[in-house]
């Protein structure tokens, strides 16, 4: 989904009204009840809130212009992998096998069968169209954020397709995209 | 949930900026490797034999003979620049001063001259970047409103940034006005925006 972001693709930065921003903070501390302790500091209630809106109704969270969050129409707010990566514990974690990290890190969704070979790893309570890291076999770090289109349980029992879908992954747009202006 | 959860630090490598156990799969590996052996050397434990190798063969000023003293050396190094955690953990800053970084974050100053266009035939010319130059805002809009003969105002841009906006269309004669009035910004480092896109004013 950012395989060709650019800031270029940004067409309107506001700083949003209050309840707004009220409205983003509900939504994310309800996803990710563990951040809720660090929210504060991340999205700061003085310094202004700005999302910025993107091609393919992408919107994207940004403090002191630093993009900390998306999410795509009206769908769960997602944080960015370099959020991730410090605060690893807060998303369900997938795991694939090593065979696939190539093919993730070239934007490809992720497929069933990558998560339940022997490298890979399932959360069995992971829902569909849940937000979820995807960790690597022998990795410590994530490597790509994901929407999942089945539960783990289908994901298990189809065993064929597209398990997961790859929304944010290492070394794509909007990971080079360290700072707007 | 009582104690805050701490942020991690992950090591990014300043060359592919992926984090140091992904640069195998980065786009330039071969250039991550110097880097790789100095920082995250417990990653990729093989990289020194390789590196061993290519030195004994380029020989360059260092007449070590392969292997064990270049190992010596490397893992001496080490312990100084990454601290090694009980599970396997790196413990280090990220680094942004980094020079890849900062080139990517600090452009070169420009000045980006765009055009909106409001109630169809108004429109307001709003000019970015000239803080760059060390020109003052203040100044420059009022030696703007007076060559235009319209409102020049400096406003907050959406992230915290200044700019000027002139009312009426200056498109025309804004790139001479600039070059002229202040002679440290070069022509070329004045751009429009048009359709969405930057281009330089000249040429």
């Amino acid at each position: 989904m950012f395989k060709k972001f650019t800031s270029e693709e940004i067409s309107a930065q506001n700083q949003v009204k209050a309840s707004v921003q009220r409205k983003i903070r509900q939504s994310i501390s309800e996803e990710y009840p563990d951040l809720e302790p660090i929210l504060e500091e991340l999205l700061p209630k003085k310094s202004p809130l700005i999302v910025a809106k993107c091609q393919n109704h992408v919107n994207l969270v940004v403090v002191n212009n630093v993009p900390l969050f998306f999410n795509v129409r009206d769908g769960p707010y997602m944080p960015t992998l370099r959020l991730l990566h410090q605060y690893p514990d807060i998303m369900k974690k997938l795991r694939v096998d090593r065979g696939a990290i190539k093919f993730v890190l070239s934007g490809a969704n992720i497929m069933c069968p990558g998560l339940t070979s022997a490298g890979g790893a399932l959360d069995e309570d992971v829902p569909a169209e849940a937000p979820v890291a995807i960790m690597a076999e022998g990795k410590e770090h994530a490597l790509a954020i994901g929407f999942t289109k089945m539960s783990a349980k289908d994901i298990k029992t189809i065993n064929k397709g597209i398990g997961v879908d790859n929304m944010h992954y290492l070394n794509d747009g909007l990971w080079k995209t360290l700072h707007l202006d | 949930m009582a104690a805050k959860p701490v942020p991690l630090q992950v090591l990014y490598c300043p060359v592919c900026s992926l984090p140091a156990e992904y640069c195998e799969y980065g786009p330039d590996f071969e250039k991550c490797k110097p880097w790789l052996i100095k920082n995250a050397l417990h990653l990729y434990p093989d990289l020194v034999k390789e590196a061993a190798e290519k030195t004994a063969e380029q020989l360059e000023g260092m007449k070590v003979s392969p292997d064990a003293k270049t190992k010596g050396s490397t893992s001496e190094s080490k312990p100084e620049e990454v601290k090694k955690l009980p599970g396997g953990k790196v413990k280090k800053k990220v680094r942004f001063d980094d020079s890849i970084h900062t080139m990517s974050i600090e452009e070169k100053p420009e000045v980006v001259v765009e055009k909106i266009v409001r109630n169809k035939r108004k429109c307001v010319t709003i000019i970015k970047g000239l803080e760059m130059f060390g020109v003052k805002l203040s100044d420059a809009s009022k030696k703007l409103g007076k060559k235009f003969a319209s409102g020049a105002s400096v406003v907050k841009g959406p992230t915290e940034k200044e700019q000027i906006d002139v009312q009426g269309d200056i498109m025309y004669d804004i790139v001479e006005f600039i070059t002229e009035t202040w002679n440290n910004i070069p022509e070329s480092a004045i751009y429009f925006v048009e359709e969405g896109r930057k281009v330089p004013a000249v040429g």
